[in-house]
């Protein structure tokens, strides 16, 4: 039989470095196809040429056993293969009828018809089983609800060979569940799925064929039943992971407290709702939560981005409410940004000038107001020797950094005032295993020294691994605290979906 | 190998610019073909006209002049992320203040020429600052607010001389202030020559401006403001407060654009003298051609003012209007420009390539 | 004299047409996601080349039209340096309203060779229409009765663009681009064919607006003549939230302002106040902005997310 789409030596040059290097995969009729791979191992540029988005440096791709080539994403679209993007691709002030329909729309009279286009889609949504509001703005919807958009999307446009990137990283365990179901009821419809992503629990459970890449490279291919979690670790990784430092048992003071802290917001609901937490000296707190739930205003509130409407902030005793932001980093907090690009780092300054910043007004760097940059080029390159961050020369762009390098850039800044609060948020997003193994240590090694640290992560692997007690976020409030040794996966999911497990479901199911 | 490095590194953007230039007088070839001169001669009697002989090229120096200062107020403002389009209004704004405080300050010349100085950039800096307050405090976008704010000073400076400043000496009712008194002229630097100190204190601007903004911690901070926002002000940077500093220093030294150009050649102000040659938007030039370097503006500035000078020596002794100075200058700006994003877009491009890689 | 009748009002009517026309060109190119700085620049071309096109062929009719492609002429100019060329539209938009601004006087030297301004009475400015029945309505005939085509051109040009953006399937997806690129990339639609599109068809707006100035009231083109209504025209465009029907409202009030300076010479006012009202009122119209048309101007710094 030949396949639906087969990719044959795929291989992908950007200058000197091998994105993909002769990669092949197959994908039959009702089939779900698993990619898996750490950051960087070549998914999305694998992707991105199937979809169109990147011509192959060679290689080839067929699809039902013919030579296919593809421009651009309309040639993708127009041979069947949809892809539902990681970061979706929707205009939140359209209705969810007019971000399905876009690029096909129905026509009558030579005007836009809304009223056949809301029928179509009603008719899909039954179809498939996927339930929408068709009339719903899509930036009103909640998160599952706009990848339901998504994927009717690709359906209205009549794909056959469906892509999922990442499709459960912004999900409650909840809507994951029917995530997953949903995939297999089109497999099960005659559709082709491919899923990209790193969670290996959903693969065994949704996946019919497994494919592991690592670094460009395909290391295994083979069929779910043949295969275990561990197996599959290994060959992503290639290697142990190796262990963490001993954790030593120190019971610190309060160093941070936050004491019923509100922000009102734009919505209905306050974005943070009366919201109390302490960090010890030598404790690392996590924040479990689906994104969205205040975390970043928490964060911004602390560190002085955004002001509170109502609550106290203390820092070592110190008052913080309504102070600057550089007050708050001299009172000793340091902060690595949730989003490096946008508050960690400027893509045109170079590496000393993105490192320089919070230093530069530091005696040891400052004299008579200018910045003493022999002194302080020093202290970068014990940077870069130290957290071995691949630079070409300390004087190239910031924005020339791979984004695991920038991210040590900026953990080897924050960590490098040695303040005595740390926020670290999402420290290892986007970075390989390698460096992000060399941050989590670097942390708990800031720990160990008794800094208090405030761990926000949307990866519970992380929060797990690192902190010593888990307090889980939900709708801008703190709805437990759980002690290292109590923390699962599965209580955390639960909590996160905003209580008892039944409650959430009954819950999801009226929003549904 | 160093050395050539550095070479290099101080040619590459050096490339761009040049291109662009190189477009421009393509285009100018075109309009002095289209007009029926020769073009070579032509171009030759522009060079002529520009730096042919010192009479010509002091002359230069002296248009350069206010074009530098005002250059530097705007390439200040370019590295702080402000779009201030208000230079002509705050040059104007400086010159007629700096007239008036020089013709009504009692004192010495000394004092008078002092206190002209201090209100030119005062007034020019205000006018400035209001644009910045405007944005910080309400939103009021900038960019369209300083252009709008050009109109409203220049019709109040000539409000300002055509009726209670009007010089009332002469025959005619020239909308001028009285003539200065000597003791506060800038002095000439050659006898004879146009030229005077005002060039000396644009250079010494220059490298004030380049050294504060490379070397302290002020500049630092104004470089990072306008290279992230956000950026800076998760790193302690206060805001609204440097976005202040910058425009209102801006738009001083727009204002001392206006002061030098009334002390050093008019020595009054004289409505239309300042807003007619287009020094303004010919210093706005400089900047954007240098990418906002402040020694850069200054070499920029030389240039257009040499391509001004020659094109009036043009006019002179061909066929060809002058206009075509404008002319070349625009198509400069506009591939100039194709420059900033071109190298922005690749550093983009490249950096989502890698972290695309999920 | 009165301060305000009829009079005044017809005559803010009139000065509206070359607002309102160069902000609905400034709301295409916006809807696109490009923010025209340039409206100046193309409407002084608009201008010009109507001249132009009136002093070779003696016809008013062929005047318009050459005076829409000198807009076009320069909004493909434009169009390439940000399109093409990815250059700052800001300060693309800049670079062309000094480019016309030196290729008009240059064109009047080369041309006409004259400088300042150039007029010549053979030239016939654009008609007025007396509107059937309209005209006999007592206070609504002397306001909206007797203006030149491209005053009632700009009004139905407003409808139409309102009816094209939000009824049609190509204006669905112009709404689309300018509200987010990447994913109308994404889907395959073809953004650089509606923004080249858009830039275009302001080119034409800015173009007539440019005709209505140089034709509409005294047949004459002036240095610089457009004086900041571009600048305007782009306020009123965001203060109408780029929305036709909003901006016919804006445009009203700029236009009405407009009418009032020049109504207020007659007073015993020093001109030059009386001249500076409508930047006055333009600034005042801003603090009102609710849609900004970007946020920070210079940051090309973007979010990693």
């Amino acid at each position: 039989m030949t396949y639906r789409l087969e990719m044959k030596e795929m291989t992908k040059k950007y200058g000197d470095f091998l994105a993909n290097d002769g990669i092949s995969i197959q994908l039959k009729k009702g089939e779900v196809l698993a990619i898996v791979g750490e950051n960087g191992a070549g998914k999305t540029t694998l992707m991105r040429m199937l979809y169109g988005l990147e011509q192959p440096t060679s290689g080839e791709i067929k699809l039902n056993g013919k030579q296919a080539q593809f421009f651009g994403p309309q040639d993708a679209i127009k041979q069947g293969i949809g892809m539902v993007h990681q970061h979706f691709m929707l205009f939140s002030d359209f209705t969810v009828t007019e971000n399905i329909v876009i690029g096909h729309e129905p026509i009558k009279n030579g005007f836009f018809n809304r009223k056949i286009a809301t029928e179509q889609v009603q008719k899909l949504s039954d179809q498939y089983k996927i339930q929408v509001n068709p009339s719903k703005k899509a930036g009103d919807c909640s998160v599952g609800e706009q990848q339901r958009i998504e994927i009717l999307k690709v359906l209205y446009q009549g794909a056959e060979i469906i892509i999922l990137d990442e499709p459960t990283a912004v999900l409650t365990p909840f809507e994951v569940d029917e995530l997953l179901k949903t995939i297999r009821f089109l497999a099960d419809q005659g559709k082709s799925i491919i899923l990209i992503t790193h969670k290996l629990p959903e693969v065994m459970k949704v996946a019919d064929h497994v494919a592991v890449l690592r670094n460009g490279r395909v290391t295994g291919n083979v069929k779910k039943e043949e295969t275990s979690i561990d197996q599959l670790a290994t060959m992503m990784v290639g290697r142990e992971l190796q262990q963490l430092s001993e954790r030593n048992p120190l019971n610190g003071e309060p160093l941070l407290t936050l004491e019923s802290i509100s922000i009102k917001g734009k919505g209905s609901k306050p974005v943070l709702d009366q919201l109390s937490l302490t960090v010890h000296r030598g404790e690392i707190v996590g924040i479990a939560g689906v994104s969205g739930n205040g975390q970043s205003e928490l964060i911004q509130a602390i560190s002085g981005l955004t002001s509170v409407d109502q609550g106290d902030i203390r820092l070592s005793g110190t008052n913080l409410v309504g102070k600057s932001v550089a007050f708050r980093r001299n009172e000793g907090l340091a902060h690595i940004p949730e989003d490096r690009f946008l508050w960690g780092a400027a893509k045109d300054a170079t590496i000393e000038e993105t490192g320089v910043m919070g230093y530069y007004d530091k005696k040891a760097f400052n004299k008579y107001s200018f910045i003493l940059k022999n002194s302080f080029r020093e202290v970068v390159r014990t940077w870069i020797d130290h957290f071995e961050i691949k630079v070409k020369s300390i004087d190239d762009k910031s924005g020339n950094l791979s984004g695991g390098n920038l991210q040590k850039l900026i953990v080897a800044r924050e960590l490098g005032f040695e303040t005595d609060f740390l926020i670290a948020a999402e420290p290892t997003r986007g970075v390989d295993i390698g460096a992000m193994e060399y941050i989590h240590e670097a942390i708990l090694e800031k720990r160990n020294r008794g800094d208090g640290i405030l761990l926000v992560s949307s990866e519970l692997s992380e929060i797990l691994l690192l902190s010593d007690r888990i307090a889980v976020m939900f709708e801008g409030k703190i709805v437990d605290i759980l002690d290292r040794k109590d923390a699962t996966e599965e209580r955390l999911s639960v909590l996160m979906a905003g209580g008892k497990e039944d409650e959430s479901s009954a819950k999801n199911t009226t929003t549904a | 190998m160093n050395l050539q490095r550095k070479i290099q590194q101080l040619l590459k953007p050096m490339l761009q610019p040049m291109i662009a230039v190189l477009i421009g007088l393509v285009t100018g070839a075109l309009a002095i073909a289209l007009v029926g001169e020769s073009i070579m001669d032509t171009y030759k009697v522009m060079w002529d006209g520009a730096f042919g002989n010192f009479y010509f090229l002091t002359a230069t120096l002296a248009r350069a002049t206010p074009i530098i200062l005002v250059g530097l107020g705007l390439a200040l403002a370019f590295r702080a992320g402000v779009f201030n389009m208000g230079a002509e209004g705050q040059m104007v704004l400086g010159a007629v203040c700096a007239a008036l405080a020089a013709l009504y300050v009692p004192g010495a010349g000394i004092v008078k020429l002092l206190s002209a100085f201090l209100a030119g950039f005062i007034a020019g800096g205000l006018w400035s600052l209001l644009a910045g307050w405007m944005e910080v405090k309400y939103k009021v976008q900038l960019l369209i607010s300083t252009l709008l704010l050009n109109y409203v000073a220049v019709l109040f400076a000539g409000y300002l001389v055509a009726e209670p400043f009007q010089d009332k000496s002469g025959s005619a009712a020239l909308a001028q202030t009285p003539m200065l008194d000597q003791s506060v002229w800038l002095p000439k630097l050659f006898a004879g020559m146009s030229v005077h100190m005002g060039f000396v204190i644009a250079v010494i601007g220059a490298v004030i401006l380049y050294v504060i903004l490379q070397f302290t911690s002020s500049g630092y901070e104004v470089r990072m403001l306008g290279k992230n926002p956000f950026f800076a002000e998760y790193g302690g940077i206060n805001k609204q407060k440097v976005l202040l500093f910058s425009m209102f220093f801006s738009g001083g030294i727009s204002g001392l654009a206006g002061t030098v150009e009334v002390l050093g050649s008019q020595y009054r102000y004289v409505e239309g003298a300042l807003t007619v040659p287009g020094y303004a938007w010919t210093g706005l030039m400089a900047a954007l051609l240098a990418n906002s370097n402040p020694l850069g503006t200054a070499v920029a500035a030389i240039l257009l003012a040499a391509l001004q000078t020659g094109a009036m020596g043009m006019e002179r002794n061909t066929e060809v209007p002058l206009e075509i100075a404008s002319v070349i200058q625009g198509v400069l700006i506009l591939f100039v420009t194709a420059k900033f994003t071109l190298s922005w877009w690749k550093v983009k491009k490249k950096a989502g390539d890698v972290n695309g890689a999920v | 004299m009165e301060l305000f009748d009829y009079s005044l009002f017809a005559s803010a009517i009139r000065m509206v047409s070359p607002i309102l026309l160069a902000a609905l060109g400034g709301a295409l190119c916006a809807r696109v996601g490009i923010f025209n700085v340039g409206l100046e620049g193309l409407i002084l071309a608009g201008a010009f080349s109507a001249i132009v096109g009136n002093y070779y062929s003696g016809s008013v009719i062929i005047a318009v039209l050459t005076g829409a492609f000198g807009g076009v002429l320069v909004s493909l100019l434009f169009g390439l340096a940000t399109i093409k060329f990815k250059a700052n539209p800001i300060v693309a938009g800049i670079a062309i309203n000094f480019l016309v601004l030196g290729l008009t006087t240059f064109g009047l030297r080369a041309i006409f060779q004259v400088k300042g301004a150039f007029y010549d009475k053979d030239m016939t400015g654009l008609p007025k229409w007396d509107l059937p029945l309209i005209e006999n309505i007592p206070v609504v005939g002397d306001l909206l009765s007797g203006h030149s085509p491209l005053v009632y051109t700009a009004f139905i040009a407003a409808i139409l663009l309102y009816i094209f953006l939000f009824k049609t399937v190509v204006g669905f997806r112009i709404l689309a681009v300018g509200k987010n690129e990447a994913a109308a990339r994404s889907l395959g639609l073809k953004v650089t064919v509606l923004q080249y599109g858009a830039i275009v068809a302001s080119g034409v707006l800015c173009g007539l607006a440019g005709a209505q100035l140089s034709l509409g009231q005294v047949t004459m083109f002036t240095e610089g003549m457009t004086a900041g209504r571009g600048f305007i025209a782009l306020v009123a465009m965001m203060l109408g939230g780029s929305h036709p029907i909003g901006m016919i409202g804006s445009s009203l009030l700029f236009g009405l302002m407009d009418a009032l300076s020049i109504r207020l010479q007659g007073f015993s006012m020093p001109t030059q106040f009386t001249a500076m009202l409508p930047y006055v009122i333009t600034i005042i119209a801003m603090f009102f902005l609710k849609d900004r048309g970007l946020e920070s101007q210079a940051s090309g710094q973007q979010s990693s997310r």
